[in-house]
């Protein structure tokens, strides 16, 4: 498959909403050692909101799709996670906009703008110990590989070794900033539900192909 | 001291709706819900002057919900449980906040609070909503060091700020004055806070840090972020005289000022400890030579049944001590 159209578009959001939805325990246990521990909850539940709301669109382009996501994902659960993840989504809207049809590039445009935008409304980078440290390489593997075929499964891989690798990071932003070297050991629930979206997509990329 | 799992409430999922529903009936003179879940003034200000703002997690109740009416806030948009709201939500309430003379979108310094701001303001900018303006505050010490003020969390200091700025809104000063009084007293403004205990998160049932018996936090923020380090709990004199010092040199505080002090509850302080720790305040802040215009003791901003205290203390000036006395008639701040 070289496209993938709105179908496919709301699929996908489908498939990490029921992921991120199956993780929600794990994310709220990761959150507590770092946050105030309802990271799972709100995030599965703004998730699941998306799902709605894209099912009542009228025959939508994938940058709608998008655009419903973010919307869900920053005004159903607020706090700064709202703001990031919505972010990651509404900087996708502009490179879709006016295509019935993504191809591998388009999406990888997509991608591109919304871990830009989060890097930039977050300040934060590589190593901060953030849902940047999983999506980074997450977008740069799914860049580097030619289709989607490549690209799917690259992009899980790298943004789940990038989640792993978030335990052993000092956090920086946001407010396990605060718990310094005590944020040591504790991986990341931002980084880890970036992981848990790319597995999703993956998985529902190989029930496709 | 330990965290209280169970809490009376009904669903999880209902509490924020249900304390706001339970809040304005009880207080329906002073505050009212609106349709779209805003607190907003029972008696609006009058058209022209700038309208105030505040979006922020709930579950430190009395703030904000408390500091909505005359003289003080006019509107509050009180989100989820430590969850600042969406930007939607934010922008909805600086409609309601708009009463001809601009408005200003006040942001307790968090990063949820910040984000979440700066997109509302993008949203309004989008949508021809013009003649906003936001200001970031903070007041903590503990949270980054003196000469990094601005990366500082926004705590129970900003008690002095809100009233204030509240009483300077009731005047005919413009948006960018009443920004500039909102720094100004912010940058006069100084917290730090301790804590002997946790709570509970009341969605989740959890406990929200591990807090040994014998130990206290200094430096704790208002969601339970670490702040300088753990030690030994200490006597209530012994305490103010590791926490009042930092505090003083990181304005700094100097002998011949005029001070208002505010020793602000975390949950399930008692208020006889709180009178005993004021009594130490009071002594060293006189020892120093520094003269108090002015006191506030009680629960303003709590996190939840947290056992612990904020001390803040506020600079103040002729301008500012003339709003202090202004009169204001919020559910939980009431002055004549």
């Amino acid at each position: 498959m070289s496209h993938i159209g709105s179908a496919e578009v709301a699929e996908l959001i489908a498939a990490v909403a029921r992921r991120v939805g199956e993780g929600r325990e794990r994310l709220n246990r990761l959150d507590a050692k770092l946050g105030d521990g309802d990271h799972g909850t709100s995030i599965s539940a703004a998730f699941a909101l998306a799902v709605e709301q894209i099912a009542v669109l009228d025959q939508p382009e994938p940058a709608e799709i998008w655009l419903a996501t973010a919307k869900a994902l920053m005004n159903g659960m607020g706090g700064a996670s709202g703001a990031l993840f919505g972010t990651l989504f509404l900087k996708g809207v502009a490179p879709a906009r006016g295509k019935g049809a993504l191809t591998k590039l388009d999406v990888e445009a997509m991608w591109r703008a919304g871990l830009d935008g989060v890097k930039a409304r977050g300040k934060a980078g590589v190593g901060d110990k953030t849902m940047v440290d999983a999506l980074q390489p997450a977008v740069d593997a799914f860049a580097a590989s030619d289709d989607f075929s490549g690209a799917w499964p690259a992009a899980a891989e790298a943004a789940r070794a990038g989640a792993e690798a978030s335990a052993a990071m000092i956090a920086r932003q946001g407010r396990a900033k605060f718990l310094g070297e005590r944020s040591i050991g504790h991986q990341d629930a931002g980084a880890t539900t970036i992981a848990l979206m790319f597995e999703a997509v993956q998985m529902w990329w190989e029930t496709r192909e | 001291m330990s965290a209280r799992k169970h809490k009376l409430i009904n669903r999880p999922e209902d509490i924020l709706g249900e304390m706001l529903e339970g809040f304005c009936a009880a207080y329906g003179d002073v505050a009212r819900l609106t349709d779209n879940g805003l607190v907003v003034r029972a008696q609006p200000k009058a058209a022209g002057k700038v309208g105030l703002v505040i979006g922020n997690g709930s579950g430190h109740e009395p703030a904000m919900i408390g500091w909505i009416g005359e003289g003080l806030f006019d509107v509050n948009i009180a989100g989820e449980i430590f969850t600042a709201p969406g930007p939607e939500r934010i922008v909805d309430g600086i409609r309601a906040a708009d009463c001809g003379g601009g408005v200003l979108v006040c942001v307790s310094h968090h990063a949820g609070d910040l984000l979440n701001a700066e997109l509302a303001l993008e949203l309004c900018e989008a949508e021809g909503i013009t003649d906003v303006e936001m200001v970031v505050l903070y007041d903590d010490i503990s949270s980054a060091p003196k000469g990094r003020e601005s990366e500082r969390r926004g705590t129970a200091g900003l008690f002095f700020v809100w009233k204030m700025l509240g009483a300077f809104c009731e005047g005919d000063g413009d948006l960018a004055a009443a920004k500039a009084l909102a720094e100004k007293v912010r940058d006069n403004t100084r917290s730090l806070a301790m804590s002997l205990s946790s709570c509970a998160s009341p969605i989740t049932g959890e406990v929200m840090f591990e807090m040994p018996e014998d130990e206290m936090e200094i430096g704790m923020g208002l969601h339970g972020e670490m702040g300088m380090g753990r030690q030994k709990a200490l006597g209530a004199d012994a305490t103010i005289d590791l926490m009042l010092p930092p505090i003083l040199e990181d304005l700094p505080f100097a002998a011949g000022d005029e001070v208002l002090v505010l020793l602000n509850n975390s949950g399930s302080m008692t208020l006889m400890e709180l009178f005993i720790l004021y009594r130490r305040a009071a002594e060293a802040l006189a020892e120093a030579g520094i003269r108090v215009y002015g006191s506030w003791i009680g629960p303003y901003a709590t996190t939840q049944e947290m056992a612990g205290f904020a001390l803040s203390l506020c600079r103040v000036d002729v301008e500012m001590k003339a709003l202090w006395d202004a009169p204001a008639n919020g559910a939980y701040m009431k002055q004549a």
